[in-house]
């Protein structure tokens, strides 16, 4: 954008080349401001208020409470917190890695030069995605019930005995996982296909005629070629896989804010909203959000490390 | 081309900014006329017949009824806009939600300078006790309370070779021991379950039967000490041990099949939770009956109507409440739907004892309920009254489950309420 319109912004400072118009100067700022403003108002804001308010013992209708670093103290101390780090790690494990792998499948798939209802096959993976997690929950609990399910129905009849998904911790992590990989393994795969498009079909001939199989194409031209959007779906995916919400809200219908009575799938996003919006400790809600903030960025930071790392080796 | 793209994205934003100006402006302008007022309620409880009843009388008076949510989420959306400053004029909270805004009564209109102190006489003295802060200020006028008896199935009641007359079932259990070694006797005969839950049917239930529950009369946490809390958190947990209960949450999918199914027998039910029976089991009508509960009274659930602070129509929703809050008017509420009157005067009217409910046998629903409400003891209920219950609950539905211990579940209950509240 800013080369058709004006020259590149470093230049544009240098000195010397200030003769051009200040309007020239200035546009390349006004394209991005929309969005740094409404950053501003709705992103940076809050953010930096969060961390202000966990330093409270904050009652949104009574006093504030100016009290340090209390809350963080009491945040490391408090064995809930602990858990429900175990329980959001165990759920974005379960959950991202089968999801990219079978997106990378199913896109390989998808990319087949003969595959016939081509678009058709292609516009259905963004079914779930487009399907409102309530609705999804719904479907899925009822599917996963442990006494009226279908799954446990067709368990019964090869002598497995019923499960109980919500109840055990083990069975809702897989349950909110299969939820959470249901929704989003279309979407990564649509990110994967128009990346591969990208890829010349020379390529895949090429090999093909050399006599690579389906598997050698898959590993040594699909992997390669997907890596930096690879990179990308693993950076996202662990920056929502880390704020799993919904679906652990809606799993237990006994004890929605917990996810159940011994907290077995309360997530951190599901700790602060219990502890912020249930019991209106909104300091100590925060100070979740803030550790829920640096865990986001250090997890982030090293997947990004770690998924790159192979190609500054070459 | 693209310039003008940017140019059109500024001007969309400066649209969104205006328009967020623009929104408040319009509520300015329309408030303080005394003729309109603005209304949060939650849904599933029907106050939009009461709207329409009152309109009907007041043509003038404009009602903006919203229904925010479940009961839960209307008191967050309230707190919410009680920390923001923009509050409705009305709204209605339920009695969980409540002594977290008693507890700061600032936020709310004393209701006695509006005249609740002559009518306070008119409500049962432990409900609106609940609704009056440490202050003497009146937070809340009580709109409706569920009582308590246990609905059981008549059909499976006989098959177990139990009895099936209300008044016989009733004494089965006049004691929650009672209660649980009929549970037994069920089980035994059928090889079915036989109350839905041990957390909710039974120790939600037994602890609120005595006069001190979570806190002291002078508003210390008691909750580690009180016999009367102990003894229904054991009640529940053999009741769990013995298992007589089908392990279905209330609410959940596996509760609502259930119920339709026969999958239990017997479940506790405050006079809101008829309509619940009704609606998800259509089919089981005529086989259901009420019958006391265990220990004779109980109260599960009932409303309040409060005025936020900040309301610029407090006037026309106080002139509201008195309207369809009076004695008179909350018996043609229960008439109509059921929710049982707070006000004792009506409690003899034949309208109230005449009332019988096909549906669940033809059972005498006024009498059962008003009775139940009436030998009520009056608790402290505290701001974390519901933090503290929801810890036992958890940890008699973690024993139901078969995964906690029965012998250390008091103490990690225990230790899980510090945990949460830091007392």
């Amino acid at each position: 954008m800013t080369t058709t319109l004006s020259p590149a912004p470093p230049k544009a400072t240098a000195p010397g080349t200030s003769k051009e118009p200040i309007k020239e100067r200035l546009a390349p700022y006004a394209y991005i401001a929309p969005f740094f403003v409404i950053f501003g108002v709705f992103g940076l804001v809050p953010l930096l208020f969060t961390f202000y308010v966990s330093l409270f013992d904050w009652n949104p209708i009574g006093d504030h409470v100016f009290i340090g670093l209390d809350n963080f103290r009491r945040l490391l101390d408090d064995p809930r917190f602990y858990n429900a780090v175990r329980n959001t790690f165990s759920i974005w494990l379960l959950s991202t890695i089968p999801e990219l792998l079978i997106a990378l499948g199913l896109a390989h798939l998808l990319n087949h030069v003969r595959l016939k209802w081509a678009v058709f096959f292609r516009m259905s993976m963004l079914v779930p995605y487009i399907t409102s997690v309530a609705a999804t929950a719904i479907v899925f609990l009822q599917l996963f019930d442990r006494d009226y399910g279908l799954l446990n129905w067709l368990l019964g009849q090869v002598g497995i005995g019923p499960i109980d998904f919500v109840q055990s911790t083990w069975g809702s992590h897989v349950l909110i996982a299969v939820m959470v990989a249901w929704r989003w393994t279309g979407y990564n795969t649509l990110l994967y296909l128009a990346s591969l498009q990208a890829v010349p079909r020379e390529i895949y001939e090429a090999a093909a005629v050399d006599g690579a199989g389906s598997w050698a194409q898959f590993r040594r031209i699909t992997i390669p070629s997907l890596r930096p959007v690879i990179v990308f779906t693993i950076v996202t995916s662990t920056i929502g896989g880390l704020q799993i919400f919904t679906e652990p809200l809606l799993l237990s219908q006994s004890a929605p804010l917990t996810c159940g009575p011994v907290r077995q799938c309360q997530t951190l996003t599901l700790f602060l909203y219990e502890q912020g919006f249930g019991q209106f400790q909104f300091g100590y809600g925060a100070a979740i959000g803030v550790a829920l903030f640096v865990l986001v960025v250090a997890f982030a930071g090293l997947n990004f490390f770690l998924s790159t790392r192979g190609r500054t080796d070459k | 081309m693209k310039s003008r793209i940017a140019i059109a994205a500024v001007a969309a934003l400066a649209l969104a900014l205006a328009g967020c100006g623009g929104g408040s402006d319009g509520k300015t302008e329309a408030t303080g006329d005394g003729k309109s007022f603005e209304f949060w309620s939650f849904t599933g409880i029907n106050q939009k017949a009461s709207v329409d009843e009152y309109k009907k009388t007041h043509a003038d008076v404009d009602i903006k009824l919203t229904e925010v949510g479940t009961s839960v989420e209307t008191a967050q959306a309230l707190t919410t806009a009680l920390a923001g400053g923009k509050v409705p004029d009305l709204v209605l909270i339920q009695g969980d939600d409540l002594p977290k805004f008693v507890q700061q009564s600032q936020n709310f209109y004393d209701l006695s300078t509006l005249g609740a102190d002559k009518i306070k006489g008119d409500y049962l003295d432990w409900v609106i006790a609940q609704s009056t802060a440490k202050s003497g200020s009146i937070v809340g006028i009580p709109t409706d309370v569920g009582g308590m008896a246990v609905a059981y199935r008549t059909d499976l009641f006989k098959a177990a070779g139990l009895p099936t007359d209300r008044a016989e079932v009733a004494k089965l259990w006049p004691t929650w021991d009672a209660f649980i070694t009929t549970g037994k006797d069920y089980v035994a005969k059928t090889g079915k379950p036989f109350v839905d839950n041990a957390a909710t049917s039974v120790f939600y239930q037994a602890v609120n039967q005595g006069p001190q529950k979570y806190y002291d009369n002078d508003g210390n946490v008691v909750y580690s000490t009180s016999a009367q809390v102990k003894q229904g958190f054991d009640y529940a947990i053999q009741a769990a041990q013995a298992g007589i209960t089908a392990k279905q949450s209330s609410f959940s999918n596996g509760w609502s099949a259930a119920m339709a199914d026969g999958g239990f027998a017997t479940i506790a039910a405050p006079s809101w939770m008829l309509n619940t029976i009704r609606s998800n089991a259509p089919k089981t009508s005529g086989k259901w009956d009420i019958a006391t509960i265990p220990g004779s009274s109980g109260n599960w659930g009932g409303s309040y109507l409060a005025i936020p602070k900040g309301a610029k129509n407090a006037k026309a929703a106080w002139d509201y409440i008195t309207a369809t809050q009076s004695p008179a008017s909350q018996l043609t509420h229960f008439v109509d739907s059921g929710a049982l009157p707070t006000t004792p005067s009506v409690y003899t009217d034949a309208k109230l004892t005449g009332l019988k409910d096909e549906f669940f046998s033809g059972a005498p629903t006024g009498e059962i309920y008003t009775k139940s409400v009436q030998g009520l003891q009056p608790f402290v209920i505290g701001p974390d009254t519901s933090a503290i219950g929801q810890e036992f609950q958890n940890a008699i539905t973690n024993v139901e489950q078969g995964k906690g211990n029965a012998a250390t579940a008091w103490d990690d209950a225990l230790k899980n309420i510090k945990t949460a509240i830091g007392k």
